[in-house]
């Protein structure tokens, strides 16, 4: 059984044929490299079953995810989860994914349509960085914003009393947690 | 005018007594001059006196006819209901005098129609002759009254006739078929006619018989009258005789002997009464031609049907009842039976292979059996398809087909599939079979008629219907992956057993596998054989060496096996004691500098010990599991010990080591003086009471497997799935069943490897909803919160 789970074993000869499975079925022209890393990106994300983050393909196209995410413990965001989406280009892992909040997150560095200010998505991006990886950054930076270069100026302006932030922040999202 | 009335009452009467109401009694030959003075008054009447005493006399003669003849004749066929069942000779008899009573009155009517027409042609207008008197005017009112005033039973009477004449008949075939000791056949009554021997009047019989259908052939009745009630008892002879010689003998063929019995017999029967034993004319030659058409017909129907309803024995006891089997085939030749044939068979399987009480070892029996038999009757497969498809169905439900199927192919058993795997069939590829079809198009055959288009078009090609035996039972799970992880478990439980194994017969049976299922498939399979031949040599080379042999305790030998290859083995732990250990590390180093780079993970609780027990004035020499001999080691220090504290020894939990005690305590060395406390017996006798209760605990030590079973590998796949189920979930929200099917295909496939169904993911599915893992409503599946 664990050579078939392990991503070494069978990662080539199975990876392999459901791409050329993705190349029948979509009109994109499939890069074989990508969607094979993604699908390999994808087991690993399911094997290691991390807490808090996730991401899953949004219908038959491995290169749009969705992923989720939970505020992290400690923070205004505990206790409440976000959903992302994750476009993926056909240079990647060479040239970072697009990734936007669906859920309307109320942050310094988030603006009201979703897009985000996080410096390893845009020039510090790197090969090694996998889905897991910018999850993780985005889990963390809910709870440490960078109030240098604000994209939501009332958030950043509020940030500095967590009190007030806090209930603000609660009743922005029950307002739209659901959109 | 007073001459006439005069002429009237004394010779027009004379000539045609049926004008004053009399129609029985025959007529005395009238006088010449009567006639004559008769056909002169007419004459002087000029034609239309003629013309209107002609439609008198016909219009009286109809009357009588529909009024007096026929209701007489009829009369004879309403008998009280009892009678018809007690006596058919009274029938028989009756039927006799209404027929003789029909044909005097005939004739009688005949002599009005004689005298009629020869009035005609005295008189004057003879042009109109033809159309006043039709020859066969008579016999046409009569058929026609006959048939208008048909009671509704008359058929009995006609059928106890012709049953009487039928016995009478066959009475000598009757004879030449049974030989009954002459002494005792002449105290039975003669079965022609029911009266003892010596008085035995079938000769008389049969010459009443054969008058009356001479009367009736006469009046051109018998076809209509009797035709029915003759299909009738010669259908009710045929399925009797069917029954009688062919009903459950299957190792011979029977049409030929049953036409030559309806020509023989049924056939000369009818020629004797349509023909009263004169040459037959044309007409009534086409009469029995017809006859012998649709009986012919009918005698293959009810054969075929007492074959098919039988035809589960026939499958069981094929290839012996394959002449019961070319019987049938020649049948659906003639007779459209397909859709029958397929339904019954199915009904049948149904009910005699496919419940919980039949062994699964059977069903497979049944199965090959129903796959060669039906293949025999109909080589294009397609009745196989539909006839089995519910065996298959069923089979898939068992959970131990598998292993079943696997035991079948290697071992000497009653399905022959081992027999069938020898013959060494390859299977061939879908592509070089169509190609060969292409090229092959002159003996191309079109599917059999009869048969719901729908349900051939759904069915698989032509190529998976004529697929081999091994192929059809492997097909049960459309998949060869199954069974050959099976057959590697097999295997693996069979290397491990016996360790001093011979693997000639193993190699063999793989040879022939690979032939069927390809290499890539069994290459694991190759590789454990390998393994086990490379033990050997290892072993021979580390006993050989001398390093490793000085201040050796015991001889070990080991078995390694690549865990690459093997399939993965259950999850048992057993902790070795120190001083065994140690002897494993020396083996081990031995190795190690024998193959360099490698080292051994030894694998404890699989293996075989020969130990030697010294105990009180006894010895004992046994070959047992590991586990046990560690148990009994840990007994020698110490001749008490708690379950728990040996339990935490070595390694092994309570529950299984308690299994592991019963063994000893059935050999007697250890009991359980208080619960969960147990005690070494010094000497024999010594046993207590809890021992004896144990007693029953046999060890089934041995037939466990040491390999996770392929329902245990399953549930780890499984579980790759549910992890990608809960990713697919936590992100999308709810999903309906084929959506997460189709996204499982899509990107988690290639890390379970095997195809998961959408049936086995329904099942597993709702299995996480008893669980709460999931919630299921509107059709869509999310995660519990």
């Amino acid at each position: 059984m664990a050579q078939n789970i392990s991503p070494e074993q069978s990662g080539g000869a199975g990876g392999s044929s459901s791409v050329k499975h993705n190349d029948d079925s979509l009109p994109i022209k499939d890069n074989h490299a990508v969607s094979k890393r993604l699908h390999k990106e994808l087991m690993n994300l399911m094997m290691a079953n991390e807490k808090g983050i996730s991401a899953f393909p949004d219908g038959e196209n491995i290169f749009k995810w969705v992923g989720t995410i939970a505020g992290p413990t400690n923070t205004v965001y505990a206790a409440q989860t976000y959903r992302l989406s994750l476009d993926f280009p056909n240079s990647y892992p060479y040239a970072a994914p697009v990734v936007k909040f669906l859920t309307p997150c109320f942050h310094p560095n988030v603006d009201l349509q979703g897009a985000i200010c996080l410096d390893i998505l845009k020039d510090k991006w790197s090969a090694l960085y996998d889905v897991r990886t910018i999850l993780l950054s985005i889990q963390s930076l809910l709870g440490e914003p960078n109030n240098e270069s604000p994209l939501n100026a009332q958030a950043a302006m509020m940030w500095n009393d967590q009190k007030e932030y806090k209930k603000y922040l609660d009743a922005f999202y029950e307002k739209h947690k659901d959109t | 005018m007073c001459d006439f009335s005069k002429l009237w009452s004394s010779d027009v009467v004379k000539i045609f007594p049926i004008l004053c109401g009399s129609t029985s009694q025959i007529l005395q030959s009238p006088k010449e001059e009567v006639f004559q003075n008769v056909c002169r008054q007419m004459s002087e009447l000029g034609s239309v006196g003629i013309e209107t005493l002609t439609d008198i006399v016909k219009l009286e003669m109809r009357s009588t006819i529909r009024n007096v003849i026929v209701p007489k004749f009829w009369v004879h066929f309403q008998v009280p209901r009892k009678e018809t069942v007690s006596d058919p000779n009274a029938l028989f008899a009756k039927f006799i005098e209404a027929v003789n009573e029909l044909h005097e009155s005939y004739q009688y009517l005949l002599q009005m129609q004689t005298r009629l027409i020869q009035l005609n042609r005295n008189g004057p207008s003879k042009t109109l002759e033809k159309q006043v008197v039709d020859e066969n005017g008579t016999k046409t009112w009569l058929r026609d009254a006959m048939l208008a005033q048909l009671p509704p039973n008359f058929d009995v009477v006609i059928g106890a006739f012709y049953s009487v004449h039928f016995r009478l008949f066959t009475k000598d075939i009757y004879f030449s078929s049974n030989t009954i000791d002459s002494e005792v056949l002449s105290d039975l009554p003669c079965t022609g006619c029911n009266f003892e021997v010596q008085k035995c009047c079938c000769q008389k019989l049969i010459e009443m018989v054969n008058k009356t259908n001479q009367k009736l052939l006469e009046l051109g009745l018998i076809d209509r009258l009797a035709g029915s009630s003759m299909t009738a008892l010669i259908k009710q002879k045929i399925k009797e005789h069917i029954n009688d010689t062919c009903l459950g003998i299957f190792d011979r063929s029977h049409l030929k002997e049953l036409e030559t019995w309806l020509q023989d017999v049924i056939m000369s029967w009818l020629r004797n009464i349509f023909t009263g034993g004169k040459q037959c004319d044309i007409n009534e030659c086409e009469t029995i031609q017809g006859f012998k058409v649709k009986l012919t017909y009918f005698m293959y129907e009810t054969f075929a049907q007492s074959v098919i309803s039988r035809f589960f024995s026939i499958i069981i006891d094929y290839p012996d009842s394959t002449p019961a089997i070319n019987d049938l085939k020649i049948c659906m030749e003639k007779i459209d039976m397909r859709v029958y044939i397929t339904k019954t068979l199915r009904n049948a399987l149904e009910a005699r292979l496919l419940h919980p009480g039949v062994n699964t070892m059977d069903i497979l029996t049944g199965y090959v059996a129903a796959i060669k038999a039906i293949r025999h009757l109909d080589n294009t497969g397609v009745i196989l398809e539909m006839v089995t498809a519910p065996i298959k169905d069923y089979l898939r439900k068992r959970n131990d087909t598998v292993r079943r199927v696997v035991t079948g192919l290697t071992e000497e058993g009653p399905t022959d599939l081992s027999e069938e795997l020898a013959k060494g069939e390859s299977v061939k590829d879908g592509k070089d079979n169509t190609t060969d079809e292409l090229s092959n198009w002159e003996n191309w055959e079109p599917d059999p008629f009869g048969i719901d288009p729908n349900i051939l078009r759904n069915t698989s090609s032509k190529i998976m219907r004529s697929a081999d035996i091994i192929s059809m039972v492997v097909d049960i799970y459309g998949s060869k992956e199954l069974f050959m992880v099976e057959y590697r478990n097999l295997m693996a439980d069979r290397l491990l057993a016996q360790l001093d194994f011979n693997s000639e017969k193993e190699i063999r049976n793989l040879e022939l596998l690979k032939i069927r299922f390809g290499e890539s498939l069994l290459h694991s399979c190759e590789v454990m054989l390998k393994d086990v031949t490379d033990s050997k040599r290892i072993n021979s080379h580390i006993h050989g060496d001398g390093n490793c042999n000085e201040n050796q305790l015991f001889d070990i030998s080991s078995l390694i096996v690549s865990a690459q290859f093997w399939p993965s083995f259950n999850k048992e732990s057993l902790q070795l004691p120190e001083e065994i250990e140690n002897e494993f590390k020396k083996y081990t180093k031995a190795y190690e500098a024998y193959k360099g780079n490698r080292t051994l993970n030894w694998r404890t609780v699989t293996g075989r010990v020969n130990i030697l027990i010294e105990i009180g004035d006894r010895t004992m020499e046994m070959t047992v599991a590991p586990t046990q001999a560690v148990i009994i080691y840990h007994f020698q220090n110490k001749s008490e010990w708690g379950l728990e504290e040996l339990s935490s020894l070595i390694k092994v939990p309570p529950s299984a080591l308690r299994r592991r005690m019963s063994f000893w305590q059935n050999h007697g060395l250890i009991s359980e003086t208080h619960p969960g406390v147990f005690t070494l017996i010094e000497k024999e006798s010594e046993k207590s009471q809890f021992e004896e209760m144990n007693i029953t605990d046999a060890d089934e030590e041995d037939l466990e497997s040491a390999m996770a079973s392929a329902s245990d590998q399953r549930e780890e796949e499984l579980q790759v799935f549910w992890s990608y189920i809960v990713g697919m979930l936590t992100n999308l929200d709810s999903m309906p069943i084929d959506r997460i099917h189709q996204m499982l295909k899509l990107f988690a496939s290639h890390s379970g490897g095997v195809e998961f169904t959408q049936d086995e993911l329904k099942h597993f599915l709702q299995r996480k909803v008893r669980e709460h893992k999931l919630l299921f409503s509107g059709g869509v599946y999310q995660l519990a919160k």
